[in-house]
């Protein structure tokens, strides 16, 4: 921790060191309410607090964006009230041609869920009838073989050979052929199988690849791949 | 980002000011994935980053009103509402003491910069990262740390081996050397 600076912070550059400091979040609990009524006094002290969040915000830049799960977006129109149809009118002749038909979409939606709750013995079997994919992982020198086998929407993950170490988790990628940031499916389990749903959002087209990455236990702690990637194969029809 | 994204995301903003719902519904499309990026950045544990980004929404719903007055840009004012509330529950967890998250600083902080001032400041966005490379890089990772999984001087005085007090003289200086950089 090395710095050639003198120690001492000229005053003039104490304000400017406090905006960081509130934009960072890093202020003291004892001074909070102090500097809280400042930011509204002081527009010079406001208007610095916003540039530096401002500056601060292009390091999330670095974060690869994940998808959160669908039922994420549900909730919060649940919370809003939200959750049946939209029923906005437009607010003036300007509305955007691609806004209007989100209420016939949510509309259309709703229809459809509805009818796969009454037709879901249909659904089911449907599914079995699905075509099933699988991708083989292996790394390069062979001895951690992992098999991915898709059955309708199920995914089942299975390690064949190799051990995942001690303090480490390897995470399931699916990676879409248009080049979007991939899609965490869950961990590999230590025994057995791990099983899941593929998530809404996620459709099997040409080009899906699936990944496993080498993570800190829990999985990547950012939502994108943090460790090397162990190994990479594409999803084909078995 | 490009101005024409900064322009839509404002005007969807405003929209949903007025309780457009088929605009918040495409403003969330857009940016979910990057504040969700964001709250896990922070939370590294997914369902409270999934509780946080609710949170976040319902916020921007309510609070899209305030948007245009606190002259911050469309992606920065989200991305500030969605690190405080991960902030928030970051620190009420316990496990970190001591600093409140400048959660109310978003809409507080209002103040209408002139066009130009917008200009600069989307400059020294982009500078940023620059500029931290020219820090020492220790302090860089500090900064960094900070802003992206929310440690706070305690924590980096502990990652240190440094008192609290001597860790605070020590990234402010870097702090004010980044002001200098991005504003030159």
């Amino acid at each position: 921790m090395s710095d050639d600076l003198p120690p001492k912070i000229l005053p003039e550059d104490e304000d400017e060191a406090l905006a960081a400091e509130l934009a960072l979040g890093l202020i003291d609990e004892d001074e909070a309410p102090h500097i809280a009524a400042r930011l509204t006094a002081d527009q010079d002290f406001a208007r610095r607090v916003a540039a530096w969040q401002e500056r601060f915000a292009g390091l999330a830049d670095e974060l690869v964006p994940v998808m959160p799960p669908a039922r994420a977006r549900q909730r919060i129109r649940e919370e809003l009230g939200h959750a049946s149809a939209p029923l906005t009118h437009p607010i003036d002749s300007r509305i955007r041609w691609w806004q209007r038909p989100f209420a016939l979409i949510g509309a259309a939606v709703a229809v459809v869920a509805l009818a796969a709750v009454l037709m879901m013995p249909a659904v089911r079997d449907s599914q079995k009838a699905a075509p099933v994919y699988q991708a083989q992982l292996a790394s390069d020198d062979a001895a951690m073989q992992v098999a991915a086998r898709l059955d309708g929407r199920n995914i089942e993950v299975m390690l064949q050979s190799g051990t995942v170490p001690d303090g480490r988790d390897w995470e399931i990628w699916w990676i879409k052929p248009d080049g979007s940031a991939p899609v965490s499916l869950g961990l590999v389990a230590r025994q057995g199988a791990m099983r899941l749903t593929l998530p809404e959002g996620l459709e099997v087209v040409d080009g899906i690849r699936i990944a496993l990455s080498d993570e800190p236990v829990g999985g990547s702690p950012t939502g994108q791949a943090t460790g090397p990637i162990l190994a990479i194969a594409p999803l084909t029809p078995s | 980002m490009s101005d024409a994204r900064r322009i839509a995301l404002e005007e969807l903003i405003a929209r949903v000011a007025l309780g457009d719902r088929a605009a918040f519904d495409a403003l969330y499309d857009l940016t979910s994935a990057k504040l969700y990026a964001v709250c896990l950045s922070l939370l590294q544990d997914r369902p409270e980053a999934e509780d946080t980004l609710q949170e976040v929404y319902v916020s921007v719903w309510r609070s899209a009103s305030r948007y245009l007055v606190n002259g911050l840009s469309p992606m920065t004012w989200l991305i500030t509402i969605a690190r405080n509330r991960a902030i928030d529950r970051l620190r009420a967890r316990g496990t970190r003491q001591g600093t409140t998250p400048a959660d109310e600083v978003a809409a507080i902080a209002s103040t209408e910069p002139s066009p130009e001032s917008a200009a600069i400041r989307a400059q020294e966005r982009v500078m940023l990262a620059g500029c931290l490379e020219q820090l020492d890089p220790t302090q860089a990772e500090a900064v960094r740390a900070v802003y992206l999984e929310g440690l706070t001087y305690a924590d980096l005085a502990a990652r240190e081996g440094v008192a609290i007090n001597t860790l605070r003289s020590w990234l402010r200086r870097g702090l004010l050397r980044l002001k200098d950089c991005v504003s030159r």
